[in-house]
């Protein structure tokens, strides 16, 4: 791909690294944000080799679940995406429905997490009952945040969009989302195979 | 314009393709008979190169300033350099 659709749309005045500033910006704090992430795995590694039954005597999780999550993820990042680009090229109205869809898969992301979470509260599973279970339900609940921050912030740009404040000028917001709805996506390709599948 | 829009659609689509590929690859990995370590290893390995399509083609690292790359690898690198310190601590049971 010579030509990127995405490139710079930013209206930031940046220039002495040829990056705009806001553009910068988010990547050290996703660059933060990785840290934060990394902390939270590396000790569920660290605990994970040094318990040689595990996840331990309650049962495992439905991998079947895990997977659709996957997909659920791995098609808003596409649906994102596509978002981005029909803002840049000023076509609002399709722009607007990727970014529904978007919303509507991270929405069903947090639906799918919120029955499994019943499913093992309604068998007395909680943070407490072992060590894996405090890694599940932290390393789950922090994503499904990020999650949801996702999902409100697409939320906003559907709005400003409405109100026709989302134009090609103004389309290195949705940018922006976007570079931090797919570091989401990205943590899960590495949550779903660690809780789910190991 | 038009075409250049309508390429990166498609690449968009095709990128789509592999992850679910790879995603489908990975499920299908951890039903095989073989040693658990394995089996995470290679896991690891496909979530590491959805990673990086994702990283390239949706947050368009591939055609963006190397000065992002580098954002974006620089705490990984810290990272491993962790990990490799606490697996060689005698204080770490792994």
């Amino acid at each position: 791909m010579s030509q990127s659709i995405a490139a710079h749309s930013s209206a930031a005045v940046v220039e002495e690294t040829g990056i705009p500033t806001n553009k910068l910006g988010m990547w050290l704090f996703l660059a933060s944000e990785v840290m934060f992430f990394a902390g939270l795995i590396t000790a569920y590694v660290v605990l994970r080799f040094s318990h040689p039954a595990w996840p331990g005597p309650e049962g495992h999780l439905n991998k079947w679940l895990g997977s659709a999550n996957t997909f659920i993820l791995l098609g808003s990042s596409w649906t994102i995406v596509m978002a981005l680009a029909d803002f840049q090229a000023d076509r609002q109205r399709s722009g607007r429905l990727y970014l529904l869809w978007t919303i509507l898969l991270g929405s069903a992301f947090l639906v799918i997490k919120g029955f499994e979470y019943r499913m093992k509260l309604e068998h007395g599973i909680v943070p407490s009952t072992n060590i894996f279970w405090s890694c599940y339900y932290t390393l789950t609940g922090f994503h499904g945040l990020h999650v949801l921050g996702g999902i409100i912030t697409n939320l906003w740009l559907l709005v400003r969009s409405l109100r026709g404040r989302l134009g090609p000028s103004q389309a290195y917001r949705a940018e922006l989302a976007g570079l931090y709805w797919h570091f989401v996506d990205i943590v899960w390709l590495f949550l779903f195979p660690m809780l789910y599948l190991f | 314009m038009a075409n250049t829009v309508h390429a990166a659609t498609r690449q968009y689509l095709w990128i789509w393709g592999w992850l679910a590929g790879l995603m489908l690859l990975s499920i299908g990995v951890s039903e095989l008979p073989l040693a658990p370590h394995l089996i995470a290893w290679i896991i690891l390995g496909f979530s590491t190169a959805k990673a990086a399509l994702v990283a390239l083609y949706y947050m368009h690292l591939k055609q963006d300033r190397k000065l992002l790359s580098f954002v974006a690898v620089f705490p990984l690198l810290v990272i491993v350099l962790a990990v490799l310190l606490v697996a060689s601590s005698r204080l770490v049971k792994l």
